[in-house]
Parts: C-alpha cells; sequence; structure tokens
C-alpha cells in the first residue's frame, strides 16, 4: 500500500512498483489484531532485498505466527527518495502502507558491508533516531539487525540496540516473545535489552565495554550486568525439520535473481580459506532429496514461477545430486519449467550432472579458480588442480558451450607476479584445448577472465592477513594485460577504493561506527552503486576521526591480537584458524570436510561428527 | 486447442505495472490458475500470450484484451474463476470472448481523464479554448526523434463534466498499429496552452474501438 502523499508522485520516478505493494504472495493481516509488529529492512533498493533468500524464509516464518505481522522495507532509489524528502513522507511498510517507525521492531539484515550507509539513511528517513542513544527509554521500535555481517557487529553498535547471530528461525520468535511479554508489563528499553542479552545468540552492544592498547589494537572487551563473555551464534541442526516457506511475494518488476530458489544444504565441506560464507555457515547440514523435490515444486505451484534455481554454497556437494536431479527434472520438464544450479564446483561436475542440466538451456559456463598457478590455489585451499579445470572445460565444450567465464581473485597472500601470469596462461590453455578438439561444438569461443580485489575477512583463515593496497594491484593488473595474448580472451578489470572500505568495514572495530555516521552525513549512501561511491567524502571522514583505513585494512595481524569481534562465537575456532593459517603459508592444503574432519569445532552444535 | 480473449480491468495499484511487468505478472497467473495453457513448441517453448494494445503506465482501464490458447476447451465461467483467483489486486478478469477481431483492426480508444483545479470553471472555459484552436501543435516521440505534430484533428471530446473541484473529460483518441495518441500528449499539450495550475487526477481507459466504429473485443 502506498501512502497516500506519495501516489501522486507515483509517476515521476523510475520502476514504481518497487514501491506500491500489493504483489501476488503479500501477507495482509488486520492491525488491531497483531500483537507484535516487524518492519524487514533490506539496506538496497527493491530489485536486490526481493531476491534474498533469507528474507522470504524469515518474512513467512514470522507470518506464520497468526499474531506476528512481519512486512518489507527496501531503500528507495534516489528519485524515490527525493520526493519522499521533498513532500515529507516518512519510510513505510510495503504490505500496509504504515511508517515504520511505530513497529515494535524494526530489522535490518547485513549482507555486504557497502550496504552500511543505507542502514542510516532509512533510519533517517524513517524518523528513527539513527543513534541508538538517542531512542530513549520506550520500548519500541527495537533496532536489530542479523545475517553474515553480524559476526563482526563492531563498526555497527551505535547504531543497532542488539544483534541476531547466525540463523533466525528460531531465535527471532524467541526474541519477538519475549519482546511481547515484556512491553505488556510496560519495561524500558534497557530493562528488555538486560533481558535479551540471555537468549542465546542475541548480542546487545551496550553491555560490553572495549579498551584500546595506544597503538589501536583491542586492549580488553568486558562485560556488564551477566551478559554472556561469548555470544555463539545459533544454528539450526536438522535441515529437514527447518522452516521453508511454501509461498513467496511474486514481484511485478524484474528482479536481480528472478526465480524460486530452494536451499538445498547449508554450510561448505571445501575450507576456501579466503570464503567467509564456507566458514560462517558451518556445519554441513543437508535437506534431504525428498524434502528439497516437494520444497521445489510447492514454490513453482504457488508462485507461478517458470524458473527453479538449487541454491547453497555448493550445490554439487550434496550427496543425493543426482536423485534431486532426477526427481525435479521429471517435474519441472512436464511443467515447462527451468532448473538452474548456480553453485556447481569444478572438481565434481559430472558428464551426467551437465547433460541433466543440459536438457534445460544451454547458456555459459562460470568457474572459478580463483588464483592462476596450483601453488597460490593450494594456500587458499581451492582445492581445484589444473587437469580438473581442463577435464570440465573439455566435457562442457563436447557438451556445445563455447563460453567459459574465469573469476579469480588479485591480492592473495603470498601473491607474486608469477601467479598473476598464470590467470593468463591458464585461460590460454582453455582456449587451445577448445581448438584442438577435433569436434569441437560451432560457434565462436569465448573466454573471459574477471578480477575482484581480496578482501580479508573475519571468521577467515586470512583474517590476520593485510589487504593489498590499490597501487600494488593496478601494476598486478597491467601485468595481466600484458600476459593475455589471445583475442579469444577477453579480461575485465576493476579497482575501486571500494574494496579498501569494505576491507575496513569487515574488520572495523566500535570507532569505525563515527566514521559510518560521519561518511553518511556528508552524503555517503548506495555505496555499492559504483555511480554513487565517494571515495574522497569516505577519506574525509576517516581523517575528521584521526583513523588510519590501513590501519584496519592494509596490516598484518598477530595471532595473540584480540580481534574486535573476540567476544563474538561461530563455532569455528581460533586455534583452527590460526592452523589453517599457518597452512597456507606452508602451502599445504586441507582435504574437505567429507573426507577427513579437520577439526574447525563447528560440529560442537550437533554433538556428533559431521559425517 | 481453443483461443481465448480476456477482457480485464487493470486499476488502483496494478496501473503501476509496465506492459512489460504485465506480461511476466500474466504468465505467472496463468500458471498457477492451473488452466491447460498452450505453450509454443520448438526449443524453448513458452506460454503463449498476446496483448493487441498497451496501456501507458499509471493509466487504469476497464476493458483490456489478452489473449491466450488452453490446449482444450473449458467453460468461460471456469476461465473466469481460476484466473480471478491468481490474479494480484487491481486485476480482473471480467469476460471471455472468441478474438474474432485481430489487432489491426483496432483504431480508437476512448478516455475518462479527471483534471482537478482550484477554478473548475475557468479551467472548462480553458480547455474550450484550447479546443477551439486553428491547430493544435505537440511534440511526439516518433522513433526518429521529437517530431512536431498537428494534434487538432485527433482529439474527439465527447463529453465535458463539470463537478466540484473536478473536471472529467471524455475523450476518444487514435489507437493502435496506425498512431496512438497518449492521454498525456493532450494533457501536456493543454497544460502548455492554459498556463494556470491543474493535475490530472486520473486516466481510464473506458473503450476499444474497431476502425469501423464497432467495439473491440
Amino acid at each position: 500500500m502506498i501512502p497516500e502523499k506519495l501516489e501522486p508522485f507515483l509517476l515521476d520516478v523510475q520502476k514504481p512498483s518497487r514501491y506500491t505493494g500489493g504483489e501476488v504472495g503479500e501477507v495482509i493481516k488486520d492491525k488491531s489484531r497483531t500483537a507484535v509488529r516487524f518492519a524487514f529492512c533490506f539496506p538496497d533498493i527493491y530489485d536486490v532485498g526481493m531476491s534474498h533468500l533469507g528474507m522470504k524464509i524469515l518474512y513467512s516464518l514470522i507470518n506464520e505466527r497468526e499474531d506476528y505481522w512481519c512486512e518489507r522495507v527496501f531503500a528507495p532509489w534516489t528519485d524515490m527518495e527525493d520526493v519522499m524528502r521533498r513532500e515529507q513522507v516518512l519510510l513505510y511498510a510495503l504490505e500496509s502502507g504504515d511508517e515504520i517507525r511505530n513497529f515494535d521492531f524494526i530489522g535490518f539484515t547485513l549482507q555486504y558491508e557497502m550496504s552500511y550507509t543505507n542502514i542510516l539513511n532509512m533510519l533517517d528517513l524513517a524518523g528513527v533516531p539513527v543513534l541508538q542513544k538517542d531512542r530513549g527509554e520506550q520500548i519500541w521500535p527495537m533496532v536489530v539487525a542479523g545475517g553474515p555481517c553480524a559476526c563482526n557487529p563492531e563498526p555497527l553498535v551505535d547504531f543497532f540496540d542488539l544483534f541476531i547471530l547466525g540463523e533466525g528461525e528460531e531465535v527471532n520468535l524467541e526474541l519477538m516473545d519475549l519482546y511481547r511479554d515484556m512491553r505488556d508489563k510496560g519495561v524500558s528499553r534497557s530493562e528488555f535489552l538486560k533481558a535479551a542479552a540471555q537468549i542465546p545468540g542475541i548480542y546487545v552492544p551496550s553491555l560490553y565495554d572495549v579498551e584500546y592498547h595506544e597503538d589501536g589494537t583491542v586492549r580488553s572487551i568486558t562485560v556488564r550486568e551477566n551478559a554472556p563473555e561469548k555470544i555463539t551464534k545459533r544454528v539450526m541442526t536438522d535441515m529437514n525439520q527447518t522452516y521453508y516457506p511454501k509461498y513467496v511475494v511474486v514481484p511485478f518488476l524484474e528482479i536481480v535473481h528472478d526465480r524460486v530458489s530452494v536451499e538445498v544444504l547449508r554450510g561448505c565441506i571445501r575450507g576456501c580459506r579466503f570464503c567467509q560464507a564456507g566458514f560462517l555457515y558451518r556445519p554441513f547440514r543437508e535437506k534431504s532429496a525428498e524434502i528439497v523435490f516437494q520444497q521445489g515444486m510447492a514454490l513453482c505451484e504457488n508462485s507461478g514461477y517458470d524458473e527453479l534455481s538449487l541454491s547453497s554454497l555448493s550445490t554439487s556437494d550434496h550427496s543425493q545430486i543426482e536423485e534431486i536431479l532426477d526427481r525435479l527434472l521429471e517435474y519441472t520438464d512436464k511443467e515447462h519449467i527451468n532448473l538452474s544450479l548456480p553453485s556447481l564446483r569444478i572438481d565434481n561436475f559430472s558428464k551426467s550432472v551437465l547433460d541433466k542440466v543440459t536438457t534445460i538451456r544451454k547458456s555459459g559456463l562460470t568457474f572459478a579458480p580463483e588464483a592462476g598457478t596450483q601453488r597460490l590455489r593450494d594456500v587458499i585451499n581451492k582445492n581445484v588442480t589444473e587437469e580438473e579445470i581442463m577435464r570440465t572445460c573439455q566435457i562442457a565444450f563436447e557438451g556445445g558451450y563455447t563460453t567459459v567465464k574465469l573469476y579469480f581473485m588479485m591480492g592473495l597472500p603470498t601473491e607474486t607476479d608469477e601467479d598473476i601470469i598464470g590467470i593468463a596462461e591458464l585461460a590460454q590453455k582453455v582456449v587451445n584445448l577448445f581448438y584442438d578438439m577435433p569436434e569441437r561444438a560451432k560457434g565462436k569461443l569465448q573466454v573471459s577472465i574477471s578480477t575482484a580485489t581480496f578482501v580479508p575477512k573475519p571468521f577467515t583463515p586470512f583474517q590476520f592477513e593485510p589487504q593489498t593496497e590499490k597501487a600494488e594491484i593496478l601494476r598486478k593488473q597491467s601485468i595481466l594485460k600484458k600476459a593475455v595474448k589471445s583475442k579469444k580472451i577477453k579480461v575485465s578489470m576493476h579497482v575501486s577504493d571500494i574494496s579498501q572500505m569494505e576491507a575496513v568495514l569487515a574488520r572495523g572495530d566500535r570507532r569505525i561506527c563515527a566514521v559510518l555516521y560521519d561518511a553518511w552525513k556528508s552524503g555517503c549512501k548506495l555505496d555499492s552503486w559504483d555511480e554513487f561511491f565517494d571515495a574522497s567524502k569516505w577519506y574525509a571522514a576517516f581523517e575528521k576521526n584521526h583513523l588510519d583505513p590501513a590501519f584496519y585494512a592494509n596490516r598484518t595481524r598477530s595471532y595473540e591480537e584480540i580481534t574486535p569481534w573476540e567476544h563474538i562465537d561461530y563455532l569455528v575456532s581460533k586455534k583452527f584458524l590460526i592452523r589453517e593459517n599457518q597452512k597456507a603459508h606452508e602451502e599445504q592444503t586441507t582435504p574437505p570436510c567429507r573426507e577427513h574432519c579437520s577439526g574447525c569445532g563447528a560440529n560442537q552444535c550437533l554433538g556428533r561428527p559431521c559425517f | 486447442m481453443k483461443d481465448y480473449r480476456i477482457i480485464f480491468e487493470k486499476k488502483g495499484i496494478s496501473r503501476y505495472i509496465s506492459h512489460l511487468d504485465l506480461n511476466r505478472c500474466m504468465l505467472r497467473a496463468v500458471r498457477r490458475s492451473g488452466l491447460p495453457a498452450w505453450y509454443t513448441e520448438g526449443f524453448h517453448p513458452h506460454l503463449y500470450l498476446m496483448f493487441p494494445l498497451a496501456l501507458s503506465l499509471g493509466t487504469e482501464s476497464i476493458c483490456e484484451v489478452m489473449d491466450f490458447r488452453l490446449t482444450e476447451e473449458r467453460p468461460d465461467e471456469e476461465i473466469l474463476l481460476k484466473l480471478n483467483a491468481s490474479l494480484p489486486s487491481g486485476l480482473r478478469a471480467v469476460s471471455v470472448h472468441a478474438p474474432d477481431k485481430q489487432a489491426q483492426d483496432i483504431g480508437s480508444a476512448e478516455y475518462l481523464v479527471t483534471l482537478s483545479a482550484p477554478d473548475v470553471p475557468e479551467l472548462n472555459a480553458l480547455w474550450n479554448a484550447f479546443l477551439s484552436q486553428e491547430q493544435i501543435l505537440t511534440e511526439k516521440r516518433t522513433k526518429k526523434g521529437m517530431k512536431e505534430i498537428d494534434i487538432k484533428s485527433l482529439i474527439d471530446c465527447k463529453e465535458i463534466i463539470e463537478e466540484n473541484q473536478i473536471l472529467s473529460l471524455r475523450l476518444v483518441l487514435p489507437a493502435g498499429n496506425d498512431g496512438n495518441i497518449n492521454v498525456s500528449v493532450v494533457t501536456d499539450a493543454f497544460q502548455k496552452y492554459a498556463d494556470k495550475p491543474f493535475s490530472v487526477k486520473s486516466v481510464c481507459r473506458m473503450k476499444i474501438f474497431c476502425r469501423n466504429g464497432e467495439i473491440f473485443f
């Protein structure tokens, strides 16, 4: 529902159906009969946020409770923000059209660091004090956040009442239940926060004091008010019993991932040392083939979508992947549905899996070797050999594919110029393979290389590593450009100060809150959009607060140093991360969890070995 | 196999669904409805839907047309019931017809336009003066860029109603393949001519006509 005051201006903005609600699948409830209202905010525009699976799960989960109402909120694009500020319309929820400042909860999902300024902007647009300390003792709105970036929430502590760590299926409802009881008893915001801190997985930052050494590193993190010393993330132990929605909101406009997806597994067995998701979502847990089939079918039937994707960090690692594909394909073929598998791995990409997928649609193949030489792939534990890459490309070429995209990272720990030249050599070998095939597919081959700057993240073995500085990345890029000889290889590279800001926000401490606030005040928003990111404003905000981005991004951290997130427990132990970091520098690989348990600690929540 | 023509309303917030998005929206609605929809044959089969006349973003309608095909015949009531159970609010199928007339037969459409202004009698007088000009020159976007055209002979104003604060106009404008005039072309030209503040409160397409004057359905 669109607020009446905005309606006359809807035709002045791009894609007005971003702002109207009213889609099939949205949940409308009778306000007078709802006890707790939750505004689920995605800190980016509709087109991006509506593609997010976690929001779909939690939206439906909360709305299954008759007396709770969860609604959706997205950041307006700048044209609409201008209209809202001019007409003095406060940020509203799409379902009811009501201002979210009167909701019980305003909950943000933290998916990527460069969305942080949007959070401040959305709170401001909503008429809610941006700083937690200015919100007073009234218990609502409770401003909360969850999602992967909550693993180091320190750069955001000034803006939130609490953080929800790990998977939200149970803890969100526990939090809402406690809130309802305490609000009905008339308790204050701070009283509620003290009680909420006792729920496992809830982190109330105001109950923790941080002190710093003179060199700027953390000296100590002290707990007050009986809050837990360590806050441990929540995990759903049985994926077959975990709630999954049967319907989703079906958008009018085309969104980034315009399809329904069924999550087939959580976690990852691979242990790539740069990959934060691979550690944050441990332990590895699968859904049965039967459950995947039932959930996928229900979503297609209820939404009318003609594309279904199997979602996870590495779908081909599912132990019953062939059975899942067989069952689903029988259904999707009949119903004219495209089945897509976005996360296939090079090393176990079998001919039969490829055949199954290509019965539906032949598009380009995308591989992520991440590094150009075997040595560096061993360092990052991307357990993929050149042979495997070549074998997979051969299967693909035989299957009629003619475009191959190769993704790499630049600035990885221990990287040398040889590793950069290796990227070009690897791509050249793929080109040669194609032209050496006697019965190659018709059509022109195109191999594209795309590189991104490596960003060290918390809870990975590389959390101790410095990020490579921009000048050095530029030098490496020119080496790569010179090393590419074939016209069949297209190189796309990109350099920006965004990577450094991302590195700062990822491993920042509480002092970054002030930088974030000043950056937003000076106009930073939609930072993940190239056309809006303004590095000079960010650097000015650092200067104003006497902080150096290089201290956060480009410094080697010792194993002993207390991290800003030392009190946050994602089950993966620091001992394990140190062990993995050492192995990286020794160019030693670690086998996938299914082959051998490397003792990361994540299985403590299961009370048994993962496999 | 049987072809059907659906007449549907596009009202309320559904008027903000663009033509391209409407196609996708209807496609999903037909899929959800469980009706035995016909898919094109060939390498990438897709559900066959056809909209003979586009509607501009923001305009409501009570007479939109969509053609589709079912693999087997179904009673009209069943088609309406199943479609309406799966359509989002604002979109509503109202009748089912055999698609006898062709898209090329479409010649014009009638719109109900409401304008709001502080002084409605004054606006009414201006409107009449606007229409009685020798020519009404305006810019129209064409494939070759902006082009100046005279729309005077193209505007057929059937009725003018003065209500409090509202001036309602019943306009018939060319529509279809041989040239389409959007209501906004007329209201923009009038805005320029009147040089007085008024706002377009609503625009609703009421009827689609064939070249021979018959109603198109």
